[in-house]
């Protein structure tokens, strides 16, 4: 458990929960994957006046779960690294690489995963 | 109509592979896509394969510009899992490698930025007087691009008086060395002429678009992590972040000058306040729990994530570096960029392609 975590239930709760961090005033630092009882663990990391705010949500096996690019454009990036490393699906992504950021198609798939 | 450019891997002002898929309507670009991947390390799952001591030096090895920072940051991550205090001699020794690492990586980018102008000639002075700031690096700690000054627990080497002494003297002659740079970046008609007004962002847009560093900075955000209260031992050397408030190129540019005199001031004040005593705090066991820690590297700031669970091995390592931060700022200040000005833009956020593909 990280310092001033908070935990989400779901991906209605998490596009407003950051959406409303962006209105007060919170900058997009990073997210964090991590393998978590046959699911995903995302820890969504947020930066306001060098105190961080950060978001775990956790990703059931087989769940797409929602892009944040909508809401910070920078998100994009992470989300097709997690897309390549570990396998997720992210909807409603800015940009989507579907799986090519990193890897071609003959790497191997879902390496981290 | 609009034309596809692809602008690299491969391109004259690009020291490493990054291609950007521009999207052009005469000459001005229209839409931009950045393709990543041609030197992916696949560093986060190496160290699968290290333990936690061992994982230092593949942190070091992310990049050879900012080499210190990472092995910094990543061992004050680890430390956080101990829960452990550093000797204020050892913090003091990791204060003065990253400041002289975050010397050379300006005065490698000013170059670079030189070149990319046209000003070949420019381009040397700054990488000769970087060389000092190598050689001295050389002679502190054994090695020009690879420090590793920094271990869990505390600095892995103590600097002598000699050390001290050659350190002063180098920085007493680049001081001067800076301002005649200055005066060529920050005077110079043809190279202003080039960069005000060039690829502005506004503060706010700055920091919704997540960068880092100077590009952060250059926007009017005083945002800087040897501000804050997690590194306190830089507020007892009075340290204040440099920042411009136009958002161009120029801007940007201004910001790394003067942190070039921030860094010899940050210096000088850390030689003369550094305590004698021990280097480093003895570590036993293995970490737990899961820790952040943020530093501020020379592109802005890195973000590491550590995971352990009670063995040698860490179970999971997250590196957030400050180019891939600045990387989705391009897709928003290059439409509306004539082509010829490209090069430009994308050294203003001074791409390291080594940290991204981790």
């Amino acid at each position: 458990m990280l310092e001033n975590e908070v935990e989400i239930k779901n991906s209605a709760e998490l596009l407003k929960t950051v959406e409303g961090l962006k209105n007060d005033g919170y900058r997009y630092a990073t997210m964090i994957c991590l393998k978590a009882n046959d699911g995903h663990d995302l820890i969504y990391i947020f930066d306001k006046d060098y105190k961080l705010k950060n978001l775990r949500y956790f990703v059931k096996p087989g769940e797409k779960p929602k892009s944040v690019s909508g809401i910070y454009l920078c998100a994009l990036l992470i989300e097709n690294e997690y897309q390549d490393l570990f396998g997720l699906t992210f909807e409603g992504l800015a940009i989507d690489y579907k799986g090519h950021l990193y890897l071609t198609p003959n790497s191997p798939k879902a390496p981290l995963a | 109509m609009t034309t596809i450019i692809p602008f690299g891997p491969q391109h004259p002002v690009l020291p490493e592979p990054v291609q950007l898929k521009l999207e052009i309507d005469n000459d001005v670009v229209v839409g931009a896509l950045p393709s990543l991947g041609y030197v992916h390390r696949g560093l986060e799952k190496f160290i699968n394969t290290k333990d936690y001591n061992q994982t230092t030096y593949i942190c070091e090895r992310i990049c050879g510009i900012c080499s210190a920072l990472h092995g910094i940051t990543y061992t004050r991550a680890v430390e956080k899992l101990f829960n452990v205090e550093v000797p204020e001699r050892g913090q003091y020794l990791r204060v003065i490698t990253g400041e002289l690492n975050r010397i050379h990586s300006h005065l490698l980018w000013l170059g670079l930025f030189a070149d990319g102008f046209g000003f070949e000639s420019l381009f040397y002075e700054c990488w000769k007087y970087r060389e000092a700031v190598l050689d001295v690096l050389e002679r502190t700690t054994g090695n020009r691009v690879i420090h590793s000054m920094s271990k869990v627990g505390g600095a892995s080497k103590d600097f002598t008086d000699e050390h001290i002494n050659l350190l002063l003297k180098t920085l007493d002659t680049l001081e001067p060395q800076v301002k005649d740079l200055e005066r060529v970046f920050v005077n110079n008609y043809t190279v202003k002429k080039r960069l005000v007004g060039l690829a502005t962002m506004s503060k706010q847009l700055a920091y919704e678009a997540g960068t880092a560093g100077p590009t952060l900075r250059g926007s009017g955000n005083s945002i800087d992590l040897r501000d804050s209260s997690d590194w306190d031992i830089y507020k007892d050397l009075g340290f204040k972040p440099a920042v411009e408030k136009d958002g161009d190129c120029y801007a940007r540019t201004k910001v790394r000058i003067t942190e070039l005199y921030d860094s010899i001031k940050l210096i000088r004040n850390a030689i003369s306040k550094m305590p004698k005593g021990e280097i480093a705090t003895p570590i036993k066991g293995f970490p737990t729990g899961e820790a952040i820690m943020r530093t501020e590297q020379p592109r802005g700031e890195v973000v590491y994530y550590v995971k352990g669970n009670g063995t040698k091995n860490l179970e999971r390592l997250k590196i957030r570096t400050p180019t891939f931060a600045n990387i989705p700022s391009l897709l928003l200040t290059l439409p509306g960029i004539k082509l010829a000005d490209v090069p430009l833009v994308v050294l203003t956020i001074d791409p390291c392609i080594s940290c991204t593909e981790r």
